[in-house]
């Protein structure tokens, strides 16, 4: 709509209300008071779109809102209506806002001028407002943009989960307006790993295990009634939902929920929104991963430096020297695994010229096998020279391990004391493997087990057996390291491959060293996961 | 419902203290608004905004602390942020708000500079 309005009448016009319009008052008083004031109406007011309606805009002049509506449909141009002169504001065409003269009958003659003026000035104020709204925008869009970038940053050396998700959680809600937001991460069991909300919960993070959220997330505008994806939700109008996840694994669910407006209404997300926040997701996904692989490393470390010292521990138990006895030859060797192991020999120079030996094999690996074997090197010191018999030394120490072993383990044993002089054994094995006792003749003898093993029932006895051992002959005692020994194809070393090496004749030390440079040959570099002890005590001809 | 954001206010000579705790959205912008327009009513042309409570404002909340921004300029007073967190003090400096009002690290630095503008 075009008004013909000539510059005389408008400077006119400006003279009157200039003053008016460029002061401090908000806009719409400073139209009406313009208005009243160039036409002599008793009061004023200006109207705005709002949406779908004509609003009454700040709060004029006194005018009471009742009983005033806009008249619809609008006639066009300059109208009277009711005793009232109605203005439409129009920039090029547009109706940005009308005014209502109260007491206006006639449109005076400086109606078209008054109107292109406060059209022009309503207009101009509203190009202002959007331009200030674009960049407002704009600067959101930045936000966003240097968010993600710092969130990025952020993460990438943030190792502690709980921050790591509070600084994704607060960035989702602040990003997207949302009023609320739950984020939580699970483990690949569906175990809770933690849960943090701003506001009510979005949803209930035990429900997390047994979502099945599209890939891109969920936005659901109307999830009181629609649930999606077989989502529980909890107290929400509107929310958007994402997976936080790695390449076939689930870490949590991020969910922001019921997106603000200035005028209180909640919002639809957008499909901007739910970029914004996948893209959250992955960020967090990838630091979450970080940390965790982070940790493990650090658990992995911390292992191997408290194997190390178990293994060192484990070394000093170990005898360094083997004694030497009168009457008879005596060669043995450990080779312990990367992991610490539970194997554990020693010998022991007893009264009259004995030799008593142990050798064991504990249950498990790592600390908890190392410590037994401590506990056990401890146990026997203590009571060899105690014990009338070698069952009652092996019930001691079975007795002393059911007592204050820190953990339930078990350890197989081999207790044995020679007599130089006549060859005579005593010995017990409480479920360990066979002992061999190669004859003169080349035979090869198997000593069996005599008892269970030690830790394992109360009360348990032990028989204590005797064998000769003749001069030439020689004793074996293992543990299964050596017979389990596996190669690449998993086969075991075998008991027979053992026997058939003793069988030859040779000194213990050449044959100690053969045999396991047989079990080596037999590996073939396959990597061993059990201790490896070798005893062998043979009777000088 | 949505994290309640609180406002509390302290009159300190011609400085009002505001602190926020919570999340500074539609209600918590509307809340702050309200004490800070209470406080201009009063005569107070200084304002100093803590909000060391806060860990998240949205666009709705800036949008509302620009228009109090305003307010205080109209009236030639003058405001001033303390407290923020990182990611809110960028999110002020990106949004403009860091342009006509200042932000200090700490309340004592905000009472200081803005007293003696205010003065």
């Amino acid at each position: 709509m075009t008004m013909p309005v000539s510059p005389a009448g408008l400077e006119e016009l400006w003279k009157r209300i200039g003053s008016i319009l460029e002061t401090d008052a908000p806009l719409p008083s400073r139209i009406a008071e313009a208005a009243v004031a160039a036409t002599g109406a008793r009061d004023a007011a200006l109207y705005v779109r709002d949406r779908d309606a004509w609003v009454r805009a700040g709060e004029g002049l006194g005018l009471d809102a009742d009983g005033h509506a806009v008249p619809e449909p609008l006639p066009e141009g300059i109208f009277v209506r009711d005793g009232d002169l109605w203005l439409p504001l129009a920039v090029e065409g547009e109706i940005h806002g009308l005014l209502r003269l109260l007491g206006v009958e006639a449109a005076p003659e400086s109606s078209n001028a008054l109107a292109f003026v406060l059209g022009a000035v309503l207009g101009a104020h509203r190009l202002a407002r959007q331009v200030r709204d674009a960049e407002f925008e704009l600067k959101a869009r930045l936000l966003e943009l240097e968010s993600l970038y710092d969130l990025g940053l952020s993460l990438g050396g943030q190792l502690d989960l709980s921050a790591l998700a509070d600084e994704v959680l607060f960035r989702s809600i602040s990003l997207t307006d949302a009023g609320k937001g739950t984020l939580a991460l699970v483990e690949p069991s569906g175990a809770l790993v933690l849960e943090r909300s701003v506001g009510d919960d979005v949803f209930s993070a035990r429900d997390v295990k047994t979502w099945s959220l599209p890939e891109g997330g969920v936005i659901n505008n109307e999830a009181a009634s629609t649930p999606t994806a077989g989502l529980p939700l909890a107290t929400c109008e509107k929310c958007l939902v994402v997976s936080i996840a790695v390449p076939g694994r689930r870490l949590g669910v991020l969910a922001v929920a019921d997106k603000e407006s200035r005028d209180g209404r909640v919002l639809d997300f957008t499909a901007t929104d739910a970029r914004l926040l996948s893209l959250f997701a992955n960020q967090a996904a990838a630091a979450i991963e970080t940390a965790r692989l982070h940790r493990d490393a650090i658990e992995k470390e911390r292992m191997e430096r408290e194997l190390e010292l178990a293994a060192a521990i484990q070394r000093q138990i170990l005898p360094r020297d083997l004694p030497e006895v009168p009457g008879l030859e005596i060669a043995a060797k450990n080779v312990p695994t990367r992991q610490v192991g539970g194997d554990y020999f020693d010998l022991f120079p007893l009264s009259r010229g004995r030799l008593g030996f142990v050798v064991a094999d504990v249950s498990g690996k790592g600390i908890p096998a190392a410590l037994l074997v401590s506990t056990v090197h401890a146990a026997v010191h203590l009571q060899i020279d105690e014990a009338p018999t070698i069952a009652d030394l092996v019930g001691r120490i079975d007795r002393h391990l059911q007592r204050y072993a820190a953990t339930r383990k078990f350890l197989t044993c081999f207790f044995g004391v020679i007599e130089p002089d006549t060859g005579t054994m005593r010995y017990v094995s409480a479920g360990h493997n066979p002992a061999l006792l190669r004859r003169a003749d080349g035979r090869i003898e198997q000593l069996g087990a005599t008892g269970v093993p030690l830790g394992m029932f109360p009360k348990a006895q032990w028989k204590e057996q005797e064998v000769t051992l003749g001069r030439g002959e020689l004793l074996c005692v293992y543990t299964d390291g050596v017979t389990e020994a596996l190669d690449a194809r998993d086969e075991e070393f075998g008991l027979g491959r053992l026997a058939d090496l003793l069988a030859a004749p040779a000194r213990p030390s050449e044959l100690c060293a053969k045999v396991f440079a047989a079990v080596d040959a037999f590996a073939e570099g396959v990597p061993q996961y059990d201790d490896q002890t070798l005893l062998l005590v043979s009777r000088k001809g | 419902m949505s994290e309640t954001c609180k406002v509390s206010a302290e009159r300190r000579g011609d400085v009002a203290i505001l602190w926020t705790d919570g999340y500074i959205n539609n209600q918590g912008g509307e809340e702050i608004a309200r004490e800070a327009y209470a406080q201009l009513d009063q005569g107070v042309r200084a304002l100093v905004l803590n909000l060391e409570k806060t860990r998240i404002v949205n666009s709705i909340g800036i949008s509302i602390l620009i228009e109090v921004l305003e307010k205080v300029m109209d009236r030639k007073g003058v405001l001033a942020f303390c407290g923020l967190t990182p990611t809110i003090d960028k999110t002020f400096r990106i949004m403009g708000l860091a342009q006509y009002a200042e932000i200090f690290p700490t309340q004592d630095e905000a009472l200081r500079k803005v007293s003696a503008q205010s003065a």
